[in-house]
C-alpha cells in the first residue's frame, strides 16, 4: 500500500473543488441552447453516414489510403546526455506489407551542419525535436505518395503542426498532394484547440468568464456520427490554409477534431464519413487504420535499449546515454 | 514455420503466418547444430495483433474490418499461428531460436507411433492428427480400420494405432477409464473384437449382459461379424456355469451366502460350525435342516419322545441323528441364524449355482475362445471369485510345474476383462473379488494372467491394482476427483488433463508405459454392436406401430364394418385367430386406427361404419 500523505490529498481534494467551480457555468448549460449557439456562431451540425461498400472500393481503386505516423523515444538522463531517436512510417492500405520508414535522431551532444549554433540552449532543443519528428513524418509522406499515389493521405495529428515546425517540406508535400488531386487530412485524437471557448467569451449575452477549451465543452454533445463543419472566420486554422471539423467518431462521448486542406474543402464530409467508416463504434474515436500505422511505427524501450546496446561502444553508451536514475531497483 | 522466442530443451514455441497447426501433431525441428528433433504440438494458438482482446473497447468491429477490406486491407492477413511443441527425447541443449520447423515422414515417426504389425497387435483405432505423414506408409498399415465420425463411416486417413499385446508380458495390465457415454464400453469392445482376432483365451465379467457379438453394427455388412461367430461365447451364471459345491471352503460359502443376503456374525459362526470340508449341498443342506428341526422339537425330551414313538425304523434312525446334532451344535448356533443360512442356501440353488460346474469355462480357454461370463453384480462377485481364483491356480500350477520339472496339466495363459471394475475391487473396504483380483495384478504377469479394468470411477477402484496398470486408456472424464486421479496415475500432461472434459466420444489418450508417453488416439469402428443400443424411445415407437399393425391386418378384410356388428365381426375373428376383443376396446382401437389415417369413419343417422 501506499502512504499518501495528508498534505497531498487535501491538495488534490481542493484541486476537484476548484475545477467544479469553475466549469459549474459551463457544465450546467441547457444541452439544446448550446448546440444552438454552436449552429449560429461555430458552425453547422450535421450527421453523416458511413461510407457503402461502393464507395470505399471507389477508394480502394482510385488508390486506397495512405496512413502517415511518427514516433519518437529516447535513452539516457536529463539534457544534454540523452539520445533520441525518430521514426516515421507511411503505410498503404493496399499494399500494407511494403511499409515506407524514414528515421532521424537526435542528441544535443552532436549537431549536423545545418543547424546553427543560435538553437544550442535549452530553449532551442524542444523545437528541434518537434522539427525533426514532423520532418520524418512528412519525409514519409512524400515518398509514400510517389510510391503508392493514394487517394487520401491520412495524417496522425493536426496539420496545423507540420505547418509550424517544419514548413518548408510540409510545403513540398502540401503542393505534391494538390497537384496530384491527393486528399490530405489530419485525424485529432486529443483537440487542444478553443474556438468555442473564445465564442463564449466574447458573447456578451452569456455571462461566461474563464477560459475554456473545445475539449470539455464538447464532451457528451455531440451524437455519434455528428460533426462540426466550423465556419472558417472563426478558426485561425484558415489563416494557414486549413478547414477543420469536430466529429463524434465512435460511441466514447470524446469528440475529435480533422483537418483538410482549404483548396480540398469540398472533400470534407465525405473524408468524415471515411473516418466514421474506419473507427471502431466502440473505440476511442480513432481509424482503425491509423492505429495500426502506429502500432507498427512505435519504438518500444526495449528496442531503443537494444539497438543503442548493439551499436554504440560500451564505453560510449556508458559516459553519455546511461543514467543513474535507470539503474535504480527499489 | 519457425522456432521463435526463448528456447530451453524441453519445449519450444514455433510461429508460422500461413500454417495453422494442430494439437498432438508431430514436427521436426532442424537445429542447425543439433539436427534433428521430433516433437509433439501440445497447444496450439492464433494471434492478431490488431484484433487484440481488450476489455476496454477498442474492439475492431466487423463494419470496420469490412471497410478496411474494402479499401484494400485484409486485417486477418495479418493472424499469425503459435504452437508450443514438447521435445519427445530432451536435447542436449537449448533449441536455436529460429530453427526451421518440418513435416515428418512415416519412416521417420515409424518407430514412434507402430508398435506391431497389423496382424499381430491390437488394431483398436487410428492416431490422431498423423494424417499428413501416411504419404510413405506401407501398404501393410492402410486400410485396416474404419472410424465412425459425426454419424458416418470413415475410411482411414491416419497412422494407424497398434497396440502391441506381447508389450504386456512386461508392461501388464490395462485401465480403461472414462465417463458414461464417453466412448469407454465401445473401447472395450473393439479390445475384445481384437482380442478374438488373435485368439487369445479371454474371461470378460458382463454384468449388464452388453458383451455379445453376433449383433452386427448397422453400418457394418453382415459377413464382417461372422468373424467373431465362434470365437466367443455367453455364459450365464446359474444357467451355463456355476460352482461345484465339493470345491468350496468355508470361506467361499461364507461370500456366496452374503452375495444371496447379507450374513450376521453369529450367521457366518453357524457356516463355520456346521460345514465340513468335501460337503456336498445335500449333506450340507441336511444338516442344518435337521438341526432345526430338532431346534423346533424345543427340548431334549421332546426328542426322546419322538425317538420313543417312532413309527418306523428309518423315523426312528432319523431322530436319533437329529439328536446328536442338537446336542452337539444347539448350543452354539441359534435357531434364528440357522434359518438365515438356509433361505440364503436355498436361494443360491434356486439360482442354479451349485448345479452347474466351470468346466465350459476352462473348456473354452483351452480353445482359445472369448468367455463371457453374465450374471447380475452381485453374483458376478461372488463367482468371480471362486473362478478366478480356481483359473488363476491352475495357470499357476502348470507354470511352477514347469519351473519344477514336474508333471502338471496345461493350462494357457489367459486375460481378465470387466467393465464397472470398481464394484470387484473397491477401494477402502473389502470385497470378495478385491484379494484374488490384486494378487493377479502384482503377479499375474509372471504366469501370463493380465487384467484389462474398466471404470468410470477411476477414484473408485483399489490403489494397489490401479498403479498395475501399465497401459491406461483414458476417455472423456468429467468429475475434478477422477481427473485428478487419472493426473496422479498417468504420465497425462497438464495441458492434456484440461481437456478430458471435452474429449469427443471415442478419443482417448492413451498412456502407455511401453512407449514411455501418451498417445491421443480415435478409437476405430466396432464391428458388432451391443444388444442395448437401440434407443428405448424408438423401441417404444416400433412396437406401437406393430400392435397397429397388427390390428389393421386382422380388420382389414372385415371392413367396412358397421358400428351395430361389432359383436359378429368380434365373433369372426375369434374362430379366425383366437383373440378375442370386448366391445369397448375394440371400438377405441378402431377409434384409434382412425386418428391415425389408416382407416375411415363414417357417420350416418344410425350407426358409424368404419372403411
Amino acid at each position: 500500500m501506499y502512504n499518501i500523505d495528508k498534505g497531498l490529498k487535501e491538495r488534490i481534494i481542493n484541486l476537484n473543488k476548484v475545477l467544479s467551480a469553475k466549469y459549474e457555468d459551463v457544465l450546467s448549460l441547457d444541452r439544446t441552447s448550446f448546440r444552438k449557439f454552436i449552429g449560429q456562431n461555430v458552425g453547422m451540425l450535421a450527421k453523416v453516414e458511413k461510407l457503402s461498400k461502393e464507395e470505399l472500393s471507389h477508394c480502394a481503386r482510385k488508390g486506397g489510403i495512405l496512413g502517415v505516423d511518427g514516433s519518437n523515444n529516447r535513452m539516457g538522463g536529463a539534457y544534454p546526455h540523452f539520445v533520441e531517436v525518430y521514426q516515421g512510417l507511411a503505410m498503404s492500405s493496399i499494399q500494407s506489407n511494403k511499409p515506407v520508414f524514414k528515421t532521424d535522431f537526435y542528441t544535443p551532444l552532436y549537431f549536423e551542419g545545418e543547424d546553427n549554433l543560435l538553437e544550442d540552449t535549452r530553449e532551442g532543443e524542444e523545437s528541434i525535436r518537434k522539427r525533426k519528428l514532423s520532418t520524418i513524418e512528412v519525409e514519409a509522406a512524400l515518398e509514400g505518395i510517389r510510391q503508392f499515389k493514394p487517394h487520401v493521405v491520412m495524417m496522425d495529428g493536426s496539420l496545423i503542426r507540420y505547418d509550424i515546425e517544419c514548413f518548408d517540406r510540409w510545403m513540398e508535400l502540401r503542393k505534391e498532394c494538390e497537384q496530384k488531386d491527393i486528399i490530405l487530412i489530419g485525424v485529432i485524437e486529443d483537440i487542444k484547440t478553443s474556438i468555442i471557448g473564445d465564442l463564449l467569451l466574447e458573447d456578451e449575452s452569456l455571462d461566461i468568464k474563464g477560459y475554456f477549451y473545445d475539449r470539455e465543452l464538447l464532451y457528451g454533445l455531440l451524437e455519434y456520427g455528428e460533426m462540426i463543419l466550423v465556419n472558417e472566420r472563426v478558426t485561425k486554422k484558415s489563416d494557414e490554409g486549413f478547414s477543420t471539423l469536430f466529429m463524434r467518431s465512435s460511441q466514447s462521448p470524446a469528440v475529435i477534431g480533422m483537418d483538410i486542406l482549404d483548396t480540398q474543402k469540398e472533400h470534407l464530409e465525405d473524408m468524415a464519413r471515411l473516418v466514421l467508416s474506419l473507427t471502431p463504434e466502440d473505440s476511442r474515436g480513432v481509424p482503425l487504420w491509423i492505429d495500426i500505422v502506429d502500432r507498427e511505427v512505435r519504438i518500444p524501450n526495449q528496442m531503443i535499449r537494444g539497438l543503442l546496446e548493439s551499436y554504440l561502444d560500451r564505453e560510449i553508451l556508458e559516459i553519455f546515454f546511461t543514467s543513474e536514475r535507470d539503474k535504480r531497483t527499489l | 514455420m519457425k522456432v521463435v522466442g526463448i528456447t530451453t530443451q524441453q519445449e519450444v514455441y514455433v510461429g508460422s503466418r500461413d500454417r495453422n497447426f494442430r494439437i498432438n501433431e508431430f514436427l521436426i525441428i532442424s537445429d542447425p547444430y543439433q539436427g534433428d528433433l521430433m516433437g509433439e504440438v501440445v497447444e496450439a494458438k492464433t494471434y492478431n495483433r490488431y484484433i487484440p482482446l481488450s476489455i476496454h473497447g477498442d474492439l475492431a468491429d466487423s463494419s470496420v474490418i469490412e471497410s478496411l477490406k474494402a479499401i484494400g486491407y485484409n486485417i486477418e492477413e495479418d493472424t499469425i499461428y503459435i504452437a508450443k511443441i514438447r521435445l519427445l527425447n530432451e536435447a542436449l541443449y537449448p533449441i536455436e531460436t529460429g530453427s526451421d520447423i518440418r513435416i515428418p515422414s512415416f519412416q521417420e515417426v515409424k518407430d514412434l507411433m507402430v508398435q506391431s504389425r497389423a496382424e499381430e497387435g491390437l488394431v483398436l483405432g487410428v492416431i490422431k492428427n498423423t494424417d499428413q505423414m501416411v504419404e510413405d506408409m506401407e501398404e501393410q498399415y492402410k486400410d485396416l480400420l474404419y472410424t465412425f465420425e459425426e454419424g458416418k463411416l470413415m475410411e482411414q486417413r491416419d497412422i494407424p494405432y497398434i497396440f502391441n499385446i506381447r508389450d504386456m508380458h512386461q508392461y501388464p495390465h490395462i485401465g480403461v477409464f472414462g465417463g458414461s457415454g464417453s466412448g469407454k464400453s465401445f473401447g472395450l469392445r473393439v479390445i475384445l473384437e481384437e482380442l478374438m482376432k488373435l485368439s487369445i483365451p479371454t474371461i470378460v465379467l458382463d454384468p449388464h449382459f452388453e458383451m455379445d457379438f453376433s449383433e452386427t453394427e448397422s453400418y457394418m455388412t453382415e459377413e464382417m461379424a461372422k468373424i467373431y461367430e465362434d470365437k466367443f461365447k455367453c455364459l450365464q451364471v446359474g444357467f451355463h456355469t456355476g460352482v461345484r459345491f465339493e470345491d468350496l471352503s468355508a470361506q467361499d460359502i461364507k461370500n456366496l451366502l452374503d452375495a444371496s443376503g447379507t450374513l450376521t456374525d453369529s450367521m457366518s459362526n453357524v457356516v463355520d460350525i456346521l460345514f465340513k470340508r468335501n460337503d456336498s449341498y445335500n449333506s450340507f443342506s441336511n444338516r442344518l435342516k435337521m438341526l432345526t428341526e430338532a431346534q423346533e422339537e424345543g427340548s431334549l425330551d421332546r426328542i426322546d419322545a419322538r425317538i420313543a414313538d417312532a413309527t418306523s425304523d428309518l423315523e426312528r434312525e432319523g431322530w436319533q441323528k437329529r439328536k446328536e446334532i442338537y446336542l452337539s451344535y444347539d448350543k452354539t448356533c441359534p435357531y434364528s441364524s440357522v434359518r438365515g443360512i438356509i433361505w440364503r442356501l436355498h436361494r443360491l440353488n434356486n439360482e442354479g449355482i451349485f448345479s452347474k460346474d466351470i468346466k465350459p469355462i476352462e473348456e473354452g480357454l483351452h480353445m482359445g475362445k472369448l468367455i463371457v461370463i453374465q450374471g447380475s453384480t452381485r453374483i458376478l462377485q461372488v463367482f468371480s471369485t471362486y473362478l478366478l481364483n480356481n483359473l488363476y491356480r491352475k495357470r499357476r500350477d502348470y507354470k511352477d510345474a514347469l519351473y519344477k520339472q514336474t508333471t502338471a496339466d496345461y493350462f494357457p495363459p489367459f486375460i481378465i476383462v470387466t467393465d464397472e471394475a470398481h464394484n470387484f475391487a473397491p477401494k477402502g473396504y473389502d470385497s470378495p473379488s478385491k484379494s484374488i483380483l490384486k494378487e493377479i495384478s502384482q503377479e499375474g504377469r509372471k504366469y501370463g494372467s493380465f487384467l484389462i479394468l474398466a471404470t468410470q470411477r477411476p477414484t473408485l477402484l483399489d490403489e494397489t491394482i490401479t498403479a498395475q496398470l501399465n497401459t491406461k486408456f483414458i476417455f472423456r472424464t468429467v468429475r475434478a476427483s477422477d481427473i485428478q486421479t487419472i493426473k496422479e496415475e498417468t504420465d497425462i500432461t497438464e495441458e492434456e488433463s484440461r481437456r478430458l472434459p471435452y474429449l469427443r466420444t471415442g478419443d482417448v489418450f492413451i498412456s502407455q508405459a511401453s512407449m514411455g508417453r501418451t498417445i491421443f488416439s480415435r478409437i476405430r469402428a466396432a464391428i458388432t454392436t451391443s444388444p442395448h443400443t437401440e434407443n428405448p424411445f424408438d423401441e417404444l415407437k416400433n412396437k406401437v406401430e406393430e400392435e397397429d399393425g397388427k390390428f389393421l391386418e386382422i380388420i382389414k378384410d372385415k371392413l367396412p364394418i358397421n358400428g351395430n356388428d361389432f359383436l359378429n365381426v368380434i365373433k369372426e375373428i375369434e374362430e379366425e385367430t383366437g383373440l378375442t376383443y370386448p366391445i369397448k376396446f375394440f371400438e377405441e382401437k378402431l377409434d384409434y386406427l382412425v386418428e391415425k389415417g389408416h382407416i375411415k369413419k363414417e357417420k350416418t343417422p344410425f350407426f358409424n361404419v368404419y372403411r
